[in-house]
């Protein structure tokens, strides 16, 4: 697993920059204008940003009031004799919830848990793999419609909760089972 | 249902907010207007004529426990300063000190300019040395919390978008040189096999393929940086191909249903910085828990396309 690990990111090291040399290096060799075609490309970069900013702005600051508000305790409380029957522990409810809303917060949640619990508790385990194995669903929607106008979504907010709900309930049974034997 | 989400995030943020709001004000939380008791020493002395006076705070913890009904205990001492102003002795804590619940909030509202927890002194006896203190009333905590929440996250957000603007340009740059020079096109070959299954409406040597084959790798080796404007790039493409202006096509919500499950070889570096060598034991599992969320992803994104409310929504349908 180590090798395998160190040979994964030792390659990770060489992606980046092999993009970054070898794109323009073959675009010479095929005889392209390679300045004047990069710059042609980044002239987007500025017009895409903006492009992103009102539905990055409508989905930060929604959440943001919603985490302000004292909801998350109230509904955790609410969820609670629920998750109990499918052997979800209480105290990652806040962490599944919050990851599909919030990078920024759900990382924040594993640094508060790593204190509470240390960090060897299966809690924090389950909570690292809910953070690693996932991304911040309602950022991705935001930043990817938002930069084509896309206003209706159609069925991509209930696809990406249904897999969000699924990697929430698989990070707490495979820790489980490798973890507590 | 963005709609929906989006609204009901706002207008339960706002009943949650004033339920909260309601329960501390009918429970006396703050206990507006009553004196906290307090013991007060004077390292320099005791001058009734000075405008200033150091002093140091001490709050004994059972009485602090029994006022606040709170299980939170104070310091044993704070520093701070007495100041006679217009109003009486107000009782002023050093800035930044490090104080309890609900002490803290309270001194987010009764506050000084220089950001110190003030009150005003009553019944002070000198010789004893004891007084109470009298905050500023606490009202409305959640609603404020909730208003200013809007507004900080309003201007993160236009700032996150801002902060891509160097790395957008950066790698559409050099997308550019790799659309010119045929990288894209030959990309596309190479994954036509494995993608095409899962976006059919894009055609089969559509450079569309070719950006999401890039986003996909940069996705799996970790490089967030990369990754994002490589999938916008993708969404572009396939925007070329949507017959409407602002409703998403099948293979959009695709692409967007693979990049929500975040797939990774490598594990995200904030939680390398978090867990240090501990990640190592995780990475099996969180791979085996983003594969298998990946898989639940490309599952529900079409499945959910073919039911009825969504396929008479779909951009590509034939009339």
């Amino acid at each position: 697993m180590e090798t395998a690990r160190n040979a994964i990111s030792l390659l990770s090291y060489f992606v980046l920059p092999l993009m970054l040399v070898g794109f323009p290096l073959y675009g010479l060799y095929k005889r392209v204008p390679v300045y004047e075609s990069f710059v042609e490309g980044a002239k987007e970069g500025f017009q895409v940003a903006v492009r992103i900013i009102p539905y990055l702005v409508a989905i930060l600051f929604a959440i943001a009031m919603f985490r302000a508000s004292g909801a998350m305790e109230a509904l955790t409380r609410v969820l609670d004799p629920v998750l109990g029957l499918i052997g979800f522990p209480a105290e990652l409810l806040p962490m599944a919830i919050l990851r599909s809303l919030s990078g920024s917060g759900s990382a924040a949640l594993v640094a508060d848990m790593i204190n509470q619990y240390g960090e060897d508790s299966i809690f924090v385990k389950m909570a690292s793999v809910m953070y690693g194995s996932s991304e911040t669903t309602f950022y991705v929607i935001a930043v990817y419609f938002g930069a084509v106008s896309i206003r209706k979504t159609r069925h991509a907010v209930p696809a990406g909760l249904i897999a969000d709900a699924a990697a929430m309930l698989i990070a707490v049974w495979t820790v489980r089972l490798l973890f507590q034997g | 249902m963005l709609n929906y989400i989006w609204a009901g995030l706002i207008i339960s943020s706002l009943l949650f907010a004033i339920a909260y709001d309601i329960r501390d004000i009918s429970g006396d939380k703050y206990r507006n207007g009553q004196p906290l008791p307090v013991e007060l020493a004077f390292p320099e002395g005791f001058d009734p004529a000075a405008r200033r006076v150091p002093v140091e705070i001490r709050i004994a913890s059972d009485q602090y426990a029994s006022f606040y009904r709170t299980e939170q205990a104070p310091a044993p001492s704070y520093p701070g300063y007495l100041l006679q102003t217009k109003e009486g002795t107000q009782l002023r804590f050093a800035a930044g000190s490090k104080l309890p619940e609900p002490l803290a909030t309270i001194g987010k509202v009764s506050r000084s300019r220089d950001e110190e927890l003030q009150g005003l002194l009553t019944g002070f006896t000198p010789a004893a040395g004891t007084a109470g203190v009298v905050f500023e009333p606490v009202r409305f905590v959640k609603l404020n919390a909730i208003a200013s929440a809007a507004i900080d996250f309003a201007k993160t957000g236009a700032e996150i978008a801002l902060s891509l603007v160097g790395v957008l340009s950066l790698f559409l740059g050099l997308l550019k040189i790799a659309e010119d020079s045929g990288i894209v096109f030959a990309l596309v070959k190479l994954v036509r096999p494995i993608l095409r299954p899962l976006f059919p409406e894009v055609p089969a040597d559509h450079p569309a393929l070719g950006m999401i084959a890039l986003n996909l790798t940069a996705t799996l080796f970790g490089l967030g940086n990369a990754a994002t404007p490589f999938g916008i790039k993708a969404m572009e493409e396939l925007q070329k191909l949507n017959p409407s202006e602002d409703t998403a096509t099948n293979s959009m919500v695709m692409l967007m249903a693979i990049n929500t499950a975040g797939i990774q070889l490598v594990p995200p570096v904030l939680l390398l910085a978090l867990m240090g060598t501990q990640i190592n034991t995780l990475i099996f599992p969180i791979l085996i828990t983003s594969v298998l969320g990946l898989i639940v992803a490309i599952v529900a994104a079409r499945l959910l396309g073919r039911l009825p409310g969504y396929r008479a929504s779909d951009p590509n349908r034939k009339a």
